[in-house]
């Protein structure tokens, strides 16, 4: 039996579920993208937030919070067969329980383990390589990562940036992060971050106002400035910034500089 | 003169200036803009390769100063430029509200006096500490020979200070810089030390002690200026870590920005690769459990530039190898050409629960091109010959890069 569910965590969690008690799974695909064949049956799984929590849980219990955070960075992740590499590993680690991830070379383990690796560091990049513009009312950052990593950039903008208006926009997947500057709080202890996850795909306007201009210049001439032209090295430079993040980063958009 | 040409002018000259890290501080926003990642964030990196992390300016370069090797000193004649405090301060709060930065590195020449120039930054630092509220990550140069009450003043109000040793020895700084010495760079490096302690003591009774420069201090030198060897370099290096506990020693290979008899050549080539081995070198000495005098003596007073310095030792150390992977401790792991930090404690966990065979080697992230020559699995060598360091070493060695294939 297939099991479909409709793209979101609880879904796919939901069919894990179901896999344990009900009757085991062949597959679990998203619903959006599956393909039926004459040989399986399939079914659409109704995504439930309690049958959800149980296995969310049992992950946490059974296994480890570390284990759990791993299945979340491999969901995220824009691997084709995620869901498989998720069901593999957890039915290995509900055998072995937190040793599961001592075995870093096993076949269930180690693509987990690197897609993991892969989610976090695309996120870890994109702390930095992410460019706000002032349009005025808000900030306005877009970005097209390979893996679905807004939910993890978001915490580390809204203590960073706590008491501006901003908006994370991910145009591949137009979906946006967007944060009203209402978490910003004086006393600590009630610092809460307010940002929320949706559908957006809204377009700047190309052009900013005159302050925006000035700043976005600044930069562009602090990027050249501060390089050594007897050390340049193109490669090394492709090889931390891959030409595919280039298209959204202010400091790549302008043409050299005189010395 | 406006705030674009000053930029450009301050920025270039504070691009010979290495350390650009902004780790080892964690700090959360308290109210304000910014905060501090214990594990540093890199926004972009410059065509030179290099990262970019902090907004790296000299706040003046208008210098009294004459060292040889640098374009500031007072001889040459370019153009001159200083920021005002606010000017600066308005530049990073501006940068980094738009994630251009992580913070700011605040260097300068001496402008006037070593102490006038110390308080026009600590001028800088209230500003964006008090008026503007900034919690971003914030590095300052401590300027040569300054009074320890205005360091003090300093180190209140930034995350790490560096005082830049320049030269690994009297000598060579007394040639290339007459108007510093180690000595007094030495007593602001041990005031740093001291102090920092201090309010980490005192922070561990009284929540409420301040913090005092809580990344610590690091230092930088200069490679291929001076005629200092290796053997020099890294003694020196390692006596800075020892003494002063310095969290990171930098190295510079030395570009050739000025005509002097006793510097290299004008024309002469950035030693690249003499530095990429000292910093090498250096992960040897802080993770690696190395020691100096492992990695250069009396008869390799240079590094090898064609080989890394652990391969090196391990060719060397032919009665070190081969190890066998399914029993070595972490350390002696850690020697293996090809093994990292990370890998030998994936080693260390995996074969808790099972052997380990040479054909998972790199699934646990071990280099194996270089490791297989030096270690065993369950007793099988995987080298694809015997053990024998001379072969090895031809193997290891790059190929030579022009290879014409004659064809008659
Ligand atoms: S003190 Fe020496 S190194 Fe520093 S700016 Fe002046 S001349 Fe250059």
């Amino acid at each position: 039996m297939d099991y479909l569910y409709d793209g979101s965590f609880d879904g796919l969690l939901t069919c894990i579920y179901h896999h344990y008690y009900n009757e085991t799974a062949a597959g679990i695909y998203q619903q959006e993208y599956y393909q039926p064949t004459l040989l399986l049956s399939s079914v659409a799984v109704c995504t439930d937030p309690t049958l959800a929590k149980r296995v969310y849980q049992a992950i946490e219990d059974k296994i480890s919070a570390n284990a759990l955070v791993k299945v979340y960075h491999v969901y995220l992740s824009s691997s084709p067969d995620k869901e498989e590499l998720i069901l593999n590993y957890l039915r290995l680690g509900f055998k072995l329980g937190a040793k599961v991830d001592l075995y870093h070379s096993h076949s269930a383990v180690y693509p987990v383990h690197k897609l993991d690796r892969k989610v976090t560091a695309e996120t870890h990049r994109f702390l930095g390589l992410l460019r706000f513009r002032d349009s005025g009312n808000f900030l306005y950052a877009a970005l097209s990562p390979d893996h679905h990593i807004l939910t993890l950039l978001a915490d580390h903008f809204a203590d960073r940036l706590a008491g501006e208006r901003w908006v994370i926009h991910d145009q591949k997947r137009n979906l946006a992060i967007v944060y009203d500057g209402k978490g910003h709080c004086r006393d600590n202890s009630l610092l809460q971050f307010k940002w929320y996850l949706t559908n957006f795909s809204y377009h700047m306007q190309a052009d900013l106002p005159p302050e925006e201009s000035h700043w976005q210049l600044l930069w562009q001439h602090y990027f050249q400035r501060i390089s050594i032209e007897s050390r340049c090295n193109p490669r090394l430079q492709s090889h931390f910034v891959p030409q595919r993040y280039r298209r959204h980063l202010l400091e790549f958009q302008i043409p050299p500089l005189k010395q | 003169m406006d705030v674009l040409t000053k930029l450009d002018i301050l920025a270039g000259a504070a691009k010979f200036d290495v350390s650009c890290s902004s780790s080892g501080v964690a700090r959360k926003n308290q109210g304000g803009t910014g905060n501090a990642k214990l594990f540093g964030i890199c926004h972009t990196w410059s065509a030179d390769g290099r990262c970019i992390s902090l907004l790296k300016v000299l706040l003046s370069n208008d210098c009294v100063y004459d060292c040889c090797y640098c374009v500031s000193r007072r001889s040459n004649n370019i153009p001159r430029a200083s920021f005002t405090s606010r000017e600066l301060a308005d530049l990073t709060l501006q940068f980094y509200r738009r994630n251009y930065i992580e913070g700011l590195f605040l260097s300068s020449a001496v402008e006037k006096s070593p102490d006038h120039t110390m308080e026009k930054i600590i001028q800088v630092l209230t500003l964006l500490r008090k008026e503007y509220e900034f919690h971003g990550y914030i590095h300052v140069k401590v300027i040569p020979g300054a009074d320890p009450s205005l360091i003090n003043r300093a180190g209140m109000l930034c995350d790490r200070m560096s005082v830049n040793i320049e030269q690994p020895t009297e000598h060579s700084l007394r040639l290339l810089a007459p108007q510093k010495s180690l000595p007094i760079l030495y007593a602001s490096m041990q005031q740093l030390k001291d102090q920092i302690l201090l309010y980490k003591d005192d922070r561990r009774h009284f929540h409420r002690t301040p913090r005092f420069v809580p990344g610590g201090q690091s230092t930088q030198m200069i490679v291929g200026a001076s005629q200092d060897n290796d053997l020099t370099i890294l003694h020196t290096t390692q006596a800075l870590y020892k003494n002063f506990g310095l969290k990171r020693v930098y190295f510079s290979a030395y570009v050739p920005v000025n005509q002097d008899s006793n510097l290299p050549a004008l024309t002469s080539v950035p030693p690249l690769l003499r530095e990429h081995r000292l910093y090498q070198s250096d992960w040897l000495l802080r993770f690696y459990h190395f020691k100096a005098e492992e990695l250069v003596d009396a008869n390799h007073a240079n590094l090898e530039t064609e080989i890394d310095p652990k391969s090196a030792w391990a060719l060397r150390h032919p009665e070190y190898f081969p190890l066998e992977i399914n029993r070595a401790s972490y350390e002696e792991l850690l020697r293996v050409p090809g093994i990292g930090t990370k890998s030998a404690w994936r080693i260390i966990n995996q074969r808790r629960v099972v052997a380990i065979s040479a054909d998972q080697l790199k699934k646990l992230g071990v280099v194996f091109k270089r490791a297989q020559y030096f270690v065993t699995c369950k007793g099988i060598y995987p080298g694809n010959m015997p053990y024998n360091p001379a072969a090895i070493r031809r193997l290891m060695l790059p190929k030579p890069s022009f290879t014409q294939m004659s064809l008659f």
